[in-house]
């Protein structure tokens, strides 16, 4: 049994003065000058109850991994893993947290873990090559047992969709009970494999808003796919650059969070804030884009196919996300039993809209959802004491 | 009207640079990496320290400006006003040289002309040997040479600027050699001032669509393994041209800022695209360098992707071939490898020469081959002999 550390964010003053050297460095001291890190540490500390394990990996080294845990005052709320992607961080969890733990007879509650995925924000990363996304998924999931939650339910977006649905394939029925996402990546239909549902897409017109979303695909195939091709074939190349320049990571990074995001009023200090746990990160930049090398030379890379999860799952569509699934394709993801179309919001669906995403969990796992009651015991409602009769 | 150039870089440049490789900060790798996801951490390590405490650019500065006679031009260039470009030139040592220019690519510079140039311009002492007035351009955006300051200067603008340093430099007729994007500038001269000024080129790097009746069954076993080799580095290969034709401002944030970050980017393709060339470590920090001191800085090189990219030009695009007679020198390390069939969609071959040895910087790892092409391709019994009125490469 691992032991349960607390962790607080704690960068040292030698590495906060290092980075303001090279930071003078550059031509644009002024704006980041005054990053006021010290005070965003604090705040994320007081915001995000944050701890450390170890967890083990078959056929890797263990792995000490960061975590963010909050129980609701609810005892039987229930058991959330949220899974965040690239260049997503722990952070993402933040504004949905005290959303999610909040008790109501309305609507369920949560007990929420967002774990750092191994390379990323405090977690360590893995040292041997093929930690690929099924290690990922094995960390998530082993992590839920060793604090006591053998059923929850998932949510993820970007890789979290990937990562949460080989949790819901492998440890789904079990211990994932259900899935939610809100980047339901779906590979075209194929009339040998899904024939009804290939036939129901040919014959179901495209409303606007799956036209507008199919041209912003292309685009973002054309256009906005340099990243991805480099990460899965050079991330040490890159890796340099990353690691060396505080400011070429910040455009590496800041052009995702302006790009995937509707509109989204990024505040300096906010983008600064995302960026700068990477750059403290304790593995180094250069180590969370690997999973993009590991996922493509990986036995299962780009076949997500072969992973036919059957746990209930549910969609949250949001406009400006990077690939757009139309209706029918989203079938072939996994058991559909939920989904919502919002008409606002991009890739980093917990941070833009978070109130939306929560309605939409609410609604899911609700007492008149279609995944209410799905972990035995936890419902999230107040248990209602029985008279004996 | 020309200037007489010297590579001068400031002091206060070379000071920001060593602060910055001082503070220089290395990511960790994973166990026996090796070079499946990047350059290897021990040598960048070895490469960064060298750079920091034993290489001496001012005196490969100073030998750069020794070997080179190097100038500088405005060029102007429809719609983007006068550009200052670059130039290395050096007339044959004797006879008429044949003119010709010479156009790098990417992560090349002027500098992949300095093995060519003496064997060019000097002639190898046998008689029967052509001699060449050699023009080696620095493209705008690289090397000393002047950036465009707006948006859209394409595969066109960087063949007109070109074309226009020899009509300056009073060769009304050239001929041409280039690699790496230097094909295309040079295609792009050959289809567009060939047969009134550009009368002959060769490359080392042949590409075209395949034609309407192609026959894959027909290939031969080493063009089946060409192609499977261009697809393998599309593949595994090709994501720095996928960044630099559609991102190129934001990878340029980390190239301009990280001389270690520059350094990876290009040392990469440096060892990946050559054949075993035993890369010394001065080798490497001078070409790089190039890259770092360069007048636009090391962001500005990498648009050209973005533009042609951008411009109906990208590599594919149905064009008629240029008609003037062109030559190809064949090296196994070459990066894209066609079936000969492809070959009437590239151009008019007479002359085409196979290497057992070299890569895709042809002229910086065998420039005896390479000359050695260019010499009978141009020479007396070539195909091309002639080619460029009253300057045969000979008395």
């Amino acid at each position: 049994m691992s032991v349960e550390l607390p962790f607080q964010i704690s960068i040292p003053d030698s590495k906060l003065d290092l980075l303001r050297q090279k930071l003078a460095l550059t031509e644009f001291p002024d704006e980041l000058e005054n990053t006021g890190w010290n005070y965003e540490e604090a705040k994320l500390n007081q915001d995000l109850p944050q701890f450390t394990k170890d967890i083990d990996v078959n056929g890797f080294e263990t792995l000490n991994i960061h975590y963010v845990h909050q129980k609701s005052s609810l005892a039987n709320a229930i058991p959330l893993l949220f899974v965040h992607g690239w260049p997503g961080s722990f952070i993402e969890v933040r504004k949905i947290l005290p959303l999610l733990v909040q008790s109501s007879p309305q609507f369920p509650a949560f007990h929420v873990v967002a774990l750092s995925l191994p390379g990323f924000g405090f977690s360590e990363g893995a040292h041997k090559p093929g930690f690929a996304p099924e290690q990922y998924a094995e960390v998530a999931h082993n992590l839920m047992l060793s604090l006591g939650y053998h059923e929850y339910v998932t949510q993820g977006g970007d890789w979290g969709y990937l990562i949460t649905r080989i949790i819901a394939h492998k440890y789904g029925g079990k211990h994932s009970k259900a899935w939610h996402t809100n980047f339901p990546l779906a590979t075209p239909l194929n009339f040998s494999v899904n024939p009804i549902l290939f036939l129901q897409h040919l014959f179901t017109p495209y409303t606007a808003a799956e036209k507008a979303g199919i041209e912003r695909s292309k685009r973002f195939e054309k256009e906005g796919q340099g990243y991805f091709h480099e990460q899965s074939t050079k991330p040490q190349t890159l890796g340099y650059s990353l690691a060396d320049s505080p400011v070429g990571l910040l455009a590496w990074i800041y052009e995702k969070l302006a790009t995937w995001t509707d509109s989204y009023p990024w505040t300096d200090d906010e983008v600064l804030t995302w960026v700068t746990i990477f750059y403290f990160s304790r593995a180094g930049p250069a180590a969370s884009i690997r999973i993009y090398y590991e996922f493509i030379h990986s036995a299962n890379g780009s076949q997500p196919s072969s992973f036919e999860p059957t746990i209930p799952l549910g969609v949250s569509h949001f406009p400006e996300e990077l690939r757009i699934t139309p209706r029918k394709f989203v079938h072939s993801v996994g058991n559909l039993v939920f989904q919502v179309e919002h008409s606002t919001g991009g890739h980093f669906a917990a941070y833009e809209c978070p109130d939306e995403l929560v309605d939409d969990l609410r609604e899911m796992f609700g007492k008149q959802g279609p995944a209410f009651g799905v972990v035995p015991g936890k419902n999230g409602y107040e248990q209602r004491i029985r008279a004996n009769l | 009207m020309s200037n007489s150039f010297k590579i001068a870089v400031s002091s206060t440049a070379l000071s920001a640079l060593k602060s910055r490789i001082e503070s220089a900060t290395f990511p960790d790798e994973l166990d026996d990496a090796g070079w499946a996801y990047g350059v290897p951490l021990a040598d960048m390590k070895r490469l960064v320290a060298r750079w920091r405490d034993g290489f001496d650019w001012r005196q490969e500065e100073q030998k750069l400006n020794n070997e080179l006679p190097q100038f500088t031009r405005d060029i102007e260039v429809d719609g983007f006003g006068s550009l200052n470009v670059h130039y290395v030139y050096k007339k044959s040592d004797r006879g008429t040289g044949i003119p010709l220019l010479f156009v790098h690519g990417w992560p090349g510079s002027f500098l992949e002309s300095r093995k060519i140039i003496p064997l060019l311009t000097k002639g190898s002492g046998d008689s029967q040997c052509p001699v060449f007035d050699v023009v080696a351009i620095s493209l705008p955006g690289f090397g000393f040479s002047e950036a465009p300051k707006k948006k859209g200067f394409s595969l066109s603008q960087y063949v007109e600027v070109s074309h226009k340093l020899m009509i300056a430099l009073g060769y009304t007729e050239y001929v041409t050699q280039g690699g790496d994007l230097g094909s295309r500038v040079t295609a792009g001269i050959a289809r567009r001032y060939g047969g009134m000024h550009s009368k002959a080129w060769h490359t080392n790097v042949l590409f075209s669509m395949p034609p309407e009746n192609d026959d894959p069954s027909s290939y031969t076993a080493s063009e089946k393994e060409g192609l499977a080799r261009w697809q393998e580095f599309q593949r595994s290969g090709s994501g720095y041209f996928q960044l630099h034709s559609t991102k190129p401002q934001t990878l340029g944030y980390s190239l301009a800022d990280s001389p270690v970050g520059l350094l990876a980017w290009i040392y990469e393709k440096l060892v990946s695209w050559s054949d075993n060339y035993p890369w010394t470590d001065d080798e490497v920090l001078t070409w790089v360098s190039i890259y770092w001191f360069s007048r636009a800085g090391p962001a500005a090189s990498i648009r050209f992707y973005y533009e042609v990219a951008h411009s109906g030009q990208a590599l594919g695009t149905k064009s008629s071939p240029p008609t003037i007679p062109m030559g190809c020198s064949l090296f196994p390390k070459e990066l894209i490898r066609i079936p000969k069939s492809w070959y009437p969609g590239v151009g008019d071959v007479v002359f085409e020469a196979e290497h057992d040895k070299g890569g895709h910087f042809a002229a910086h790892e065998q420039p005896e081959l390479l000359v050695g092409d260019l010499r009978k391709m141009f020479g007396k019994g070539g195909p091309v002999y002639g080619v460029v009125t009253g300057r045969d490469g000979y008395n």
